[in-house]
């Protein structure tokens, strides 16, 4: 066992189990992050990595296990409920609205209210929420010109930016990243590399999931390799090269053992 | 933090301002509007007397209801095809419902009240009927209002017989009472669409509106309750249908199942929301440019009747109508995309 275990994990996933129908999803997964660590997961498609993260999300229910956050069990019954514990998750493509403001995107689900009783009647703050989400981004080293303009104006890599910055700009104890860097150059990749740096920096738990193995092995601590909905392997990342790594997750190496 | 992510921010050209306002849907139409009433006052001047500028809101006030509850459903990318239907049923029920009150020489605005209330529960009913199949069954929203409005035009015609329900004289009388121009009938309709437009457009119920149709999964993860929304969506546009029943009944102090099935009122609705610039994707629309569409579609159909055009004509020309506004939004999102 090493020094990590003694301190209690910010996020814990104990005996995960998720059906899609008859399909098993997930069989029996637990994890463990800590604070200040970068997880990598990895594995092929279908190995199972967008189920655990939507199990972490509290998008999908799992049908046994359990859900530690800081030691104590918890049962999200929708997204809401793990934001408010502190857990921001970036999903793949599709968390932005995008015909919304990048205001209204980075206030998604807590918007700001007006003060009084028109506050309590639903009335947004808008003006309040554009200028909180320029300081918000800019707070995590993410500048963008005017926050007004709608999503579906920016480009690929502005998306990528606010999304991320929206992650980060939330988390408080865990953020989990499902493949940041997709669609990226490699200028821009670098920087998201960066972002995930900075974040475990402030103390955030990162759960990075790329199919970019060098992204991998240059920017987490740990990696977890997930196949066909199991744990297979969860090592410090020291111990892996991209060809090991490569052998774990197609399971091609299991027969000579590692 | 001392990272920048300056790499991954490339600023976008801003269009020129001449553009925008040009492409601008709400603006085009407000010229659009004015110019069809200049048009057909310079063909016939009794266009402008203050009785038909009176017919106009009437007939505005009839339309605008179903079309801005089309707009909250569309906005939150489905569609809503029982809008008609459930106003002849909520009509043609309440009107049964509350003869007895006028047999009875009731107060004329307890009758209403009654009727009104009774016309909103009705619609809630047909929009819960559509929600329900839409969020439990998991039917798309076309084939759900498809069967409610089925249901509803059928229900309406078995329990009216095919003949208006009730007559109610006192309804018609104060159906006409106003100032001015503006009926009370109508001036309340002005209201329910004022707050209506707040809502969309300045509560957090209206953002979510628009997040859950933009990008239904990205509503979702950010804790946004969307199942319960669009059950409520399709709620509330059933009640706006329902009133839409009851401000009929009153102008011809009866029920009847003709009522928004016969002139396709739901299509009519659609056809607002649409040349007022909402996208049948989900995500884009606004209350301006629904007034605004119903406001033009308003002023056409009666405008041609008023210059002699045959009524059968219209129909072409509100196609038409459609069709320019269709294109004009695809070319501005053309112009506005980032390549």
């Amino acid at each position: 066992m090493t020094i990590a275990s003694e301190r209690t994990p910010v996020l814990e996933l104990r005996n995960i189990t998720l059906h899609y129908g008859s399909v098993e999803a997930l069989h029996d997964v637990s994890i463990k992050s800590y604070a200040g660590e970068v997880i990598g997961l990895v594995g092929d498609n279908g190995a199972g990595k967008s189920s655990l993260i939507k199990v972490i999300s509290g998008v999908n229910t799992a049908d046994s296990g359990e859900v530690i956050v800081d030691g104590v069990r918890r049962h999200w019954r929708s997204p809401h409920d793990s934001m408010a514990a502190g857990i921001e998750t970036l999903y793949q493509d599709s968390g932005l609205a995008p015909d919304l403001s990048i205001g209204s995107n980075i206030f998604l689900g807590r918007e700001k209210r007006r003060s009084g009783l028109l506050g309590r009647l639903g009335f947004v703050d808008q003006r309040a929420m554009e200028k909180e989400a320029l300081e918000q981004l800019a707070r995590v080293g993410i500048t963008i010109p005017a926050t007004q303009r709608t999503v579906s104006e920016l480009s690929g890599g502005q998306r990528q930016a606010v999304a991320i910055g929206r992650a980060i700009a939330w988390a408080k104890h865990v953020i989990v990243l499902d493949e940041p860097t997709n669609h990226l150059g490699a200028r821009q990749s670098a920087e998201v590399l960066n972002v995930i740096k900075s974040a475990r920096e402030q103390g955030l738990s990162v759960i990075f999931i790329s199919h970019s193995l060098p992204h991998v092995l240059e920017v987490t601590d740990r990696i977890i390799v997930l196949r066909l909905g199991r744990v297979v392997r969860d090592a410090p990342t020291s111990e892996f090269t991209v060809e090991s790594l490569l052998g774990t997750i197609t399971g091609l190496n299991e027969s000579t053992g590692s | 933090m001392s990272t920048s992510v300056d790499a991954l921010v490339t600023t976008v050209k801003s269009q020129s301002r001449v553009r925008r306002v040009v492409t601008n849907q709400q603006f085009v139409l407000f010229v659009v509007l004015i110019a069809l009433i200049l048009f057909f006052a310079s063909r016939n001047s009794l266009f402008f007397r203050v009785g038909e500028f009176s017919n106009l809101f009437t007939d505005f006030s009839g339309l605008v209801l179903i079309a801005l509850a089309e707009t909250y459903v569309i906005v939150a990318g489905g569609i809503d095809l029982a809008v008609g239907s459930t106003a002849a049923v909520s009509g043609v029920v309440a009107a049964g419902w509350i003869q007895p009150l006028v047999n009875h020489g009731v107060n004329q605005a307890v009758i209403l009240l009654v009727g009104t209330l009774a016309c909103a529960v009705v619609g809630a009913l047909a929009g819960g009927l559509s929600a329900l199949l839409i969020t439990a069954f998991d039917l798309v929203p076309f084939v759900a209002t498809l069967v409610t409005y089925s249901v509803g035009a059928g229900l309406a015609l078995v329990i009216s017989h095919g003949a208006p329900v009730g007559y109610n004289p006192g309804a018609i009388y104060w159906s006409a009472s106003g100032i001015g121009m503006i009926t009370w009938l109508v001036a309340i309709v002005l209201v329910v669409a004022v707050v209506l437009g707040v809502v969309l457009h300045l509560t957090v119920y209206g953002r979510y509106n628009f997040a859950i149709g933009s990008n239904e999964f990205a509503a979702r993860a950010a804790g946004i309750a969307v199942r319960r929304h669009l059950i409520s969506v399709y709620v509330l546009a059933g009640v706006l249908a329902g009133l839409t029943g009851m401000f009929f009944y009153i102008r011809s102090g009866s029920g009847a199942a003709t009522t928004g099935v016969t002139n396709s009122a739901n299509l009519v609705a659609i056809a607002a929301v649409v040349i007022g610039g909402a996208s049948l994707t989900g995500g884009v629309g606004r209350w301006a440019g629904t007034m605004l569409g119903a406001a033009v579609l308003t002023v056409v159909s009666d405008g041609l009747i008023f210059i002699n055009v045959p009524p059968t004509w219209i129909q072409v020309v509100v196609g038409a109508l459609i069709a320019v506004a269709a294109l004009l939004q695809s070319f501005r999102r053309r112009s506005r995309r980032v390549p």
